[in-house]
């Protein structure tokens, strides 16, 4: 989500998305390999199917927590910006998205995916609005 | 006397709350031009939208495919999508730094709000059978959370 940048703030960020990330995995398996072979029910199904969640919801957090931690007003601006870019362009693909879906006309879209879609349009607005303030 | 809210110096904005409508829209042209859009652009949108909801799948129980499908669809997004856009023109025209930062904060934390709402919704959805939730309620997940955040932090900065 954040470019290049070596601020201190964005050192602990870059840190703590390492550990999210390295953590989203052996999450996913084990809820993946249990619901194949386990078949759990009741809370304990809950409670396996909130656990891939975990670290992305902890991912959103450490994206707070370096939105405030970070020092450096124009790199704020910038990542402020791109995130609005990118909930802006989230919100219209979804919703175009779920009336052609209502139609039969696409695939449904799995929830799960629009934090990633999410991501991959901050990550095209960032390069864009800093090309703006070049 | 002086409006309670500008001796307490809580921004621009508000100094044109207990004016008459022609000085606030004045004291901030961006809060004028976005009244507009939304009044003539989005909300026709909206009715048009109802208007085809009612008469056309309801009254006439219409089950478009193809083209028409797809013109039907977009024609029902097309009313959040403008809604979106007048947002984010608001947004960049606005010159008042403290409005905007309420509305920028706001909306961050109903952007942070909405997609944790959806991975664990999603996440549900795909392991333990949780219902299913339309993707196109997404914006209103969004819409609700914002509300909630703009109040709250509307409140903060009191």
């Amino acid at each position: 989500m954040i470019c290049g940048e070596s601020s201190a703030a964005y050192r602990r960020y870059y840190r703590r998305f390492i550990l999210t990330t390295l953590a989203y995995v052996p999450f996913v398996l084990l809820a993946v390999w249990e619901f194949k072979h386990g078949h759990p029910a009741g809370v304990g199904a809950y409670v396996l199917a909130i656990l891939p969640a975990l670290p992305i919801l902890g991912a959103l957090v450490i994206a707070g927590m370096y939105l405030s931690e970070e020092t450096d007003e124009f790199q704020r601006a910038i990542l402020t910006q791109a995130m609005l870019y990118g909930i802006g362009l989230t919100l219209a693909v979804t919703t175009v998205w779920g009336f052609l879906e209502n139609f039969e006309l696409v695939p449904r879209m799995d929830l799960f995916l629009v934090f990633p879609l999410f991501s991959f349009l901050v990550g095209i607005a960032s390069p864009v609005v800093k090309a703006r303030y070049r | 006397m002086k409006n309670p809210l500008e001796v307490h110096g809580v921004g621009p904005y508000r100094e044109g709350q207990g004016k008459g409508m022609k000085e606030r829209r004045v004291s901030s042209p961006a809060n004028y031009r976005f009244e507009d859009r939304f009044l003539f652009v989005v909300v026709p949108l909206f009715m048009l939208d109802a208007a085809l909801g009612f008469f056309g799948f309801h009254y006439h129980h219409l089950q478009p495919v193809g083209a028409l499908a797809i013109v039907c669809a977009v024609l029902q997004s097309l009313p959040i999508v403008a809604c979106i856009v007048v947002f984010g023109l608001y947004l960049g025209e606005e010159k008042d730094e403290f409005q905007k930062g309420i509305l920028v904060q706001s909306m961050l934390w109903s952007t942070g709000a909405t997609l944790a709402v959806t991975t664990f919704w999603g996440s549900m959805e795909k392991y333990s059978q949780a219902p299913r939730m339309d993707v196109a309620l997404v914006q209103f997940v969004f819409c609700i959370v914002y509300i909630v955040a703009l109040a709250v932090n509307g409140w903060r900065y009191r």
